[in-house]
Order: structure tokens, then C-alpha cells, then sequence
């Protein structure tokens, strides 16, 4: 009985996912255009990484806290591919609330504490960007796992994040949502927008639309100065304009939860 | 729901020093001075929640008018700026229609349970520049209990609703539809039942030698004024209140609180000052001079303890309990939708589709170290209540865009996910979410360790 409800729900949403790529070869291209924008992405959350390895053992504190969020811009930055992808990298580094590694590990230390006892954690930190930026260049990447990557970072954006979010410690959530809006508008328009044009122009002005809305909800000084209602709103219409997209592309419905296909 | 607090003086703070200091940075973005006070506290049993009781549901159903109600009532959006950005709503402080006794904003209260409807923080030109919170009172039997406000200010419910909004919030200017389905809804708030009470608000039943007395006691005129009484102003036929206000020695006049459900209701007095009958009895001894003996202090208490009962006060709170609660605000999409009205259906969307963010949080994700196991469940439950709130969000813009068919056919769409499918996902995930106590207390408790390393020295 329990069981029958559950593969009926998940019938229901699976009825809703669409058919086979109409212009694969388009987005195909688009997906490897994306990857010199995601080395370089990773490529600086790793720089960052490396100097807050060489900051902390050197004790300067004020050092070690701008190498960190520096490499927190690079990473957030590169999130439409991480929550896609590698999703078990991106639960480890990004682990919250008692994380015994990753980012927020280091960032309790550092802006918590005001420690820079933080050796062990910044070269887990460097050795996971590492690896991870040296399989960037072979890594298979599929317009379908960036579509979905986009989807789920577009809802993400939208969560209220008035009590300081995840970096509540840092204080870095706008920029954390800054970050990762910039991630989806280069993902969007470097993969999705032209092929989606073609086939419906007027569904991709309204994806941009959404896009700049975000921007513009975020271009606030600070955090308690962003409307979150708008935001929640406009993330919402978001991802349902590339659900939408999804059908046209010929692409299968996007996931909202990082899970096996 | 879950961060709700944190959020709550997190923002507080935010919004206090803009308040204070014009366009200041409030959460700069270096990261270095975002403040939470070392009272922040984190919820942790908001597991149990008010029991809510209908006068209408005791024959019915709730009509469209209380359940539209309802959902402004659990609106941010209906109380201006800086509330819809704290997520605050009047359900927020009259959690369920009751009162919330651990609410507490850093500025604006003085303890748990009170709040200054005359700070600065929700509206500036309101603010009269003293911190002199009042208690958060319960809405039980609102009806009964006119006028409104501690000091009685309001005779009419309407215009105090109004006032709320208008001036304590700023907020802007509600249709009288919207005030008046406000109303509706705190009308149909009842008092929770107590099978002690009689006929004319005698105690009945199986009642204890120590509450007769107390009874005996309460209806005693008092020694040194013959005219005076509790029960002259607590009137127990009458709901315990005598729709007065009176100058008690606390500090001004106001009026005379139900004791019906006041178990429920400390802190006790306008500013919340004690925290138990006991206090208060100990209170009305000195001020009059009643000459109570130790005994007779303990007969009052049972007596008052007797009356201020009410059949289970709190519920568990659990999926089912949010999941009714949103089915009830979703009655309200039935109307809305065939009749193309594009601010009701852009209220319940936003308030239902937060409710719904807020349950999908109590399914942590896999980046959630104080969680593990059920993550295929969670992955599923999660997964099907965004899909819930992205339905919403079409709905809203079909009817936005006028176009109705097309709304309706998603809440068809909407409700039949709403009717097995989800409440059968949550109940399997149900183990490894936060309404799991174990898994709670696992997460507060990292979220606390995580907070309090703020407050270490540097
Ligand atoms: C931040 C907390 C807070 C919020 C939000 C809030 N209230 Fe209240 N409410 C109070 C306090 C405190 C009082 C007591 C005020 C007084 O005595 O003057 C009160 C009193 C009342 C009363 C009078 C009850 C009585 O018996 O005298 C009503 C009715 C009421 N509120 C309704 C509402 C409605 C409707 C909203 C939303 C539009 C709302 N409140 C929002 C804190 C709040
Ligand atoms: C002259 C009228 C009057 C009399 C007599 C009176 N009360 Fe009250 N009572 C009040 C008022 C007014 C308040 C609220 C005072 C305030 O808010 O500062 C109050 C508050 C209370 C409260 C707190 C309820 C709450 O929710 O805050 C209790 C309990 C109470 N009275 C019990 C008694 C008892 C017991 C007696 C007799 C010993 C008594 N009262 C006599 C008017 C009266």
C-alpha cells in the first residue's frame, strides 16, 4: 500500500520528464564550451586553498580568512557543475552543521574561534580541489547534468537565507548567492540559450529575464536589504521556465535532489 | 518552523542597526561582524505546538472566509517590510491562534512571551522610545473577551486587527475583505475544552477538596473591601472576565484577563511579570492585603489550575500536523482559481509554498552531518515537495497570465499528489527527519556548538 503510493507519486513526476535530445549536437558543444569556465573556477577555489594552507601556517589570521573566501567564490561559483556531478565531493566539502572537514569546518575555526589551527582541514581541502582539477579535463560533461546542475542551484538560490544561511559564520551568504547566480547565467547562456532560441525564443527571453531579476535582487549591500519573497518568487519562476525548457531541448525533465538517474 | 528563532534575532539585529543607524551594514560582508546575540537559542522544543480548536468545526467544516483568514494570518506579506522580510506573520507570535511564550527579539522584548508593539524596529514613527513590552496573549476565545489590548484600547476586534497592521506594522492597507476574514478566523478560535467546567463556570465533576476551597475563596469578598472580590472581576459565569479595565497596582489600568486556558498562557500580567498562579497570588495577598493564609494560597492555586485547564493543550508536531494545516490553506486555491482572484492565489502560493519550503528543510540533505541513513527516503521526500511548491508557482502564473484552465488543471494535479502520494513519502522519511527527536536534538546541538564558537573570545 505504502509502497504503491510512493511509485505512484514518483510515476506521476516521472510522466512529467520529456524525450530524446532534438539538438544534442548544439548543447553538446555548449557543455564543452562550459569547461574552460569551470577549470578556472576550480582552478581558484584550489589557489585559494593553497594560500590559506600557507596562510594558516604562517599564523596570519586576517590572511588565512580572505584565502578562504576567495576559494569559497570559486567553489560557489562552480556549484551548477559540482551539485551535478560529483555530488559526494560537494557533501563533503561543503558539509554543514558539524563538519568535520571542508569548508565550514575551516570557517568555524577561522571567523568562529579565530583559530588558524587549521592544517589538517586546509590540506584535506587542497588535496580534494586538487584531485578533483585534475580529472576536469577528461570529465564527461552532458548538457543534461549541467540542465539539472542549473535547476537545482536555481531552487537553491531561492531558500531564505535571512538568518545567514550556511556561512553563517562568515557572513558570506549573499556572496555565496551572488556567486552562485553568476555560476547559473554562465551556464545557461553558454550551453542552453541559442538552441533554446531557436525553438522558442520566447521561452528563453523569459529564462534570461528571471536571470537578471535574480542579479538585480542581490545587488544589495547586504543580506537584510534582499527582498526574499521576490527571490523565492523568481527562483521559483525560474526553474519552472527551465522545466519548461527541458521539454523543448529534448532533454529529460531536471531532478530537484542530487540523486542517480 | 526550524530556524525560525535564529532567524528571528539574526534579523533583529540586522534590521535594528539599519533602524538605528540609517543604511548601515548589518551583515557586512567580510564576515567579521555578524552578530547574534549569546541569548540566540535554537528552538529546540518547538516539537510540540498549541492544539488549535474550531467553534466551527465542533458542527462543520471551516467556511472558505476562517481558512482564508487563516492564511493571512500565517502571511508575512501581510505585515509590511521588515516583517515579510523576518518571515514574521501573527502566527508567528499567536502560534496557532495561541500565544507564543518563547518568543523572544533582541530590543523589542524584555523577556520570553512579551514583545514592544511600540519599538522601533517594525515601525519607527510608532516608536514611543522606551522598551515596555507586553505579553503575547493567547486568541482563545477572542470573542469572548472584548475590548482589545492589554489596556482595553480597542472595543471593536476589526479595528484592532487594524491597528495592527496599519500602525504596530506599517504594513499596508488590508481590503476589508482580507480584515474581515482575519477576523472571521480569530472569532472561530475557541477555547480548548475543560470537562472541569460547569454551567455558569462552576467547577464540576471529580473536583479536589483543596479546589472547593479555592473556589469558596474565590468568590470571597475581600477583608478590607466588602465590594471587591476575584470572582467581581474574574466572572465565571462570563468567561472569567468582566470586560473592564482596573487599576490592580500594576502600573496603570488594564483589563481583566480570561482565566480560561491560563495554564497555557504565562507569563502572567500585561508586562509578563510572574511566571506562575503562585506569584500572583502572592501578589493580590500583599496589594490588598488579604491576610491569605499558606493553605489558603494553595487553594487558590488549585483553583485557578482547575479553571485555566484545557484538554490537550499541545499537539506533536509531525508532517500530518503541517500537511492539515496546508490542506486547509489550500481550500482557499478551490475558490480562488475559477474565479481568477491574482492576490488571493498570490497569497496562498507564497504562504503555502513557504510552508512548504520550511517542511522540506525538516528532511536534511546529504551535506547534513548530524543525519545519517534514509537518504534515498529523504532524496524522495524532498524531491516531491519542491515539486509541491514549483506546482504552486504555475499555478500563480497561470492565473497571473489569466490563464485559469491551465491553473486549475494543476491543482488537480496538486491536490492528488497532496492526497497519498506525499503524505506517504514524508511518513517513510519520517525516521531521519528533524520530527525524530533523536535526529533533533543531533542537529540543534551541532547547530548550537557551531554558534557558540561566536561568542568564544578571540
Ligand atoms: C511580534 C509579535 C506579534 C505579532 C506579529 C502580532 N501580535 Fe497580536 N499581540 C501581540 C502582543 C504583544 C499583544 C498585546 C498587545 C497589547 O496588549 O497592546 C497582541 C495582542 C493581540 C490581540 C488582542 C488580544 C486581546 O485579547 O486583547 C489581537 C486580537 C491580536 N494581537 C491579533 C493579531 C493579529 C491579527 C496579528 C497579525 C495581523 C498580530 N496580532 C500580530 C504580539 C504580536
Ligand atoms: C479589580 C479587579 C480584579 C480583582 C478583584 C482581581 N483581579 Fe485578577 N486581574 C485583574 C486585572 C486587571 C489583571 C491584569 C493585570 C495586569 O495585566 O497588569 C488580573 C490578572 C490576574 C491573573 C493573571 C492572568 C493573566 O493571564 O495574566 C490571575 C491569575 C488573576 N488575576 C487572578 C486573580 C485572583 C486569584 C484574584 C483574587 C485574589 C484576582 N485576580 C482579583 C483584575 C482583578
Amino acid at each position: 500500500m505504502h509502497r504503491m503510493r510512493v511509485a505512484a507519486c514518483l510515476a506521476l513526476l516521472a510522466a512529467m520528464a520529456g524525450a530524446r535530445p532534438a539538438n544534442a549536437g548544439a548543447l553538446e558543444e555548449g557543455a564543452e564550451r562550459y569547461r574552460p569556465y569551470l577549470i578556472e573556477g576550480v582552478g581558484s577555489a584550489l589557489a585559494g586553498a593553497r594560500a590559506l594552507q600557507e596562510r594558516a601556517a604562517a599564523a596570519d589570521l586576517p590572511g588565512a580568512k580572505k584565502a578562504w573566501l576567495s576559494a569559497r567564490a570559486g567553489w560557489e561559483r562552480s556549484e551548477v557543475f559540482t551539485a551535478g556531478f560529483v555530488p559526494e565531493l560537494d557533501a563533503q566539502i561543503d558539509a554543514w552543521p558539524n563538519a568535520d572537514s571542508g569548508f565550514h569546518a575551516i570557517e568555524a575555526k577561522l571567523f568562529g574561534a579565530g583559530s588558524t589551527d587549521v592544517a589538517a582541514d586546509a590540506a584535506a581541502l587542497v588535496d580534494h580541489l586538487n584531485d578533483l582539477h585534475g580529472k576536469l579535463r577528461d570529465i564527461r560533461l552532458t548538457s543534461q547534468g549541467l540542465l539539472d546542475g542549473t535547476v537545482r542551484l536555481a531552487y537553491e538560490v531561492g531558500e531564505s537565507k535571512a538568518d545567514g544561511g550556511e556561512s553563517r559564520i562568515s557572513g558570506t551568504s549573499l556572496d555565496d548567492m551572488r556567486n552562485n547566480i553568476a555560476g547559473i547565467d554562465f551556464a545557461y547562456h553558454t550551453i542552453f540559450s541559442s538552441a533554446l532560441n531557436t525553438v522558442d525564443g520566447k521561452l528563453d527571453e523569459m529564462v534570461s529575464n528571471r536571470i537578471e531579476r535574480l542579479q538585480a535582487i542581490v545587488a544589495t549591500p547586504d543580506l537584510p536589504h534582499v527582498d526574499i519573497a521576490d527571490l523565492r518568487r523568481t527562483s521559483e519562476e525560474l526553474v519552472v521556465a527551465l522545466q519548461g525548457a527541458s521539454a523543448k531541448l529534448g532533454l529529460q525533465r531536471p531532478t530537484l535532489e542530487a540523486q542517480a538517474r | 518552523m526550524n530556524s525560525l528563532r535564529l532567524r528571528l534575532t539574526a534579523l533583529a539585529c540586522g534590521a535594528m542597526a539599519v533602524a538605528l543607524l540609517g543604511r548601515a551594514v548589518a551583515f557586512p560582508v567580510d564576515g567579521n561582524k555578524t552578530v547574534l546575540p549569546a541569548t540566540t537559542e535554537l528552538n529546540e522544543d518547538a516539537l510540540d505546538k498549541p492544539r488549535e480548536v474550531f467553534r466551527s468545526e465542533i458542527t462543520g467544516s471551516k467556511s472558505y472566509l476562517v481558512n482564508l483568514g487563516d492564511l493571512a494570518f500565517n502571511s508575512p506579506g501581510l505585515l509590511g517590510e521588515v516583517a515579510r522580510q523576518a518571515g514574521v506573520s501573527c502566527g508567528t507570535c499567536h502560534v496557532n491562534g495561541a500565544n507564543n511564550a518563547k518568543f523572544f527579539m533582541p530590543k523589542m522584548s524584555s523577556r520570553p512571551g512579551t514583545f514592544d508593539t511600540t519599538g522601533p524596529l517594525f515601525n519607527p514613527k510608532a516608536d514611543n522610545l522606551v522598551l515596555d513590552p507586553v505579553r503575547i496573549p493567547s486568541l482563545r476565545g477572542a470573542r469572548y473577551l472584548a475590548p482589545y489590548g492589554a489596556d482595553g484600547r480597542f472595543a471593536s476586534l476589526r479595528d484592532f486587527v487594524h491597528n495592527v497592521i496599519t500602525n504596530e506594522f506599517a504594513g499596508p492597507e488590508p481590503s476589508p475583505a482580507t480584515l474581515d476574514a482575519i477576523v472571521a478566523y480569530i472569532q472561530d478560535i475557541d477555547f480548548l475544552p475543560n470537562q472541569d467546567l460547569g454551567p455558569g463556570g462552576r467547577l464540576v465533576g471529580k473536583i479536589s477538596e483543596s479546589e472547593r476551597r479555592g473556589e469558596a475563596l474565590f468568590a470571597k469578598p475581600f477583608p478590607h473591601d466588602a465590594a471587591m472580590s476575584c470572582a467581581g472581576c474574574h466572572v465565571p459565569s462570563s468567561g472569567f472576565v468582566d470586560h473592564q479595565q482596573h487599576d490592580v497596582g500594576s502600573g496603570g489600568l488594564f483589563k481583566t484577563p480570561t482565566l480560561r486556558n491560563a495554564d497555557f498562557n504565562a507569563p502572567y500580567f500585561h508586562d509578563g511579570r510572574f511566571d506562575n498562579f503562585k506569584q500572583v497570588i502572592d501578589y493580590f495577598d500583599r496589594t490588598f492585603e488579604l491576610g491569605l493564609s499558606a493553605q489558603d494560597k494553595l487553594d487558590l492555586v488549585a483553583y485557578l489550575t482547575a479553571v485555566g485547564d484545557g484538554a490537550q493543550p499541545y499537539e506533536r508536531d509531525g508532517a500530518s500536523a503541517t500537511l492539515k494545516e496546508i490542506n486547509d490553506f489550500s481550500t482557499v486555491l478551490a475558490t480562488a482559481i475559477p474565479a481568477g482572484d491574482k492576490d488571493i492565489v498570490a497569497l496562498a502560493v507564497d504562504t503555502i509554498g513557504r510552508e512548504l519550503r520550511e517542511l522540506t528543510e525538516q528532511y536534511p540533505d546529504r551535506k547534513n552531518t548530524s543525519v545519517s541513513g534514509g537518504e534515498q527516503q529523504r532524496v524522495v521526500a524532498r524531491n516531491s515537495l519542491k515539486e509541491l511548491v514549483l506546482t504552486l508557482r504555475r499555478i500563480d502564473m497561470a492565473v497571473a497570465a489569466g490563464r485559469n484552465a491551465d491553473a486549475a488543471t494543476e491543482f488537480r494535479n496538486y491536490r492528488y499528489l497532496m492526497a497519498a502520494a506525499v503524505p506517504a513519502v514524508l511518513a517513510s522519511a519520517e525516521p531521519w527527519s528533524l520530527f525524530n527527536q533523536d535526529v533533533h536534538d543531533q542537529h540543534y546541538a551541532a547547530l548550537r556548538q557551531v554558534m557558540q564558537s561566536k561568542h568564544l573570545p578571540h
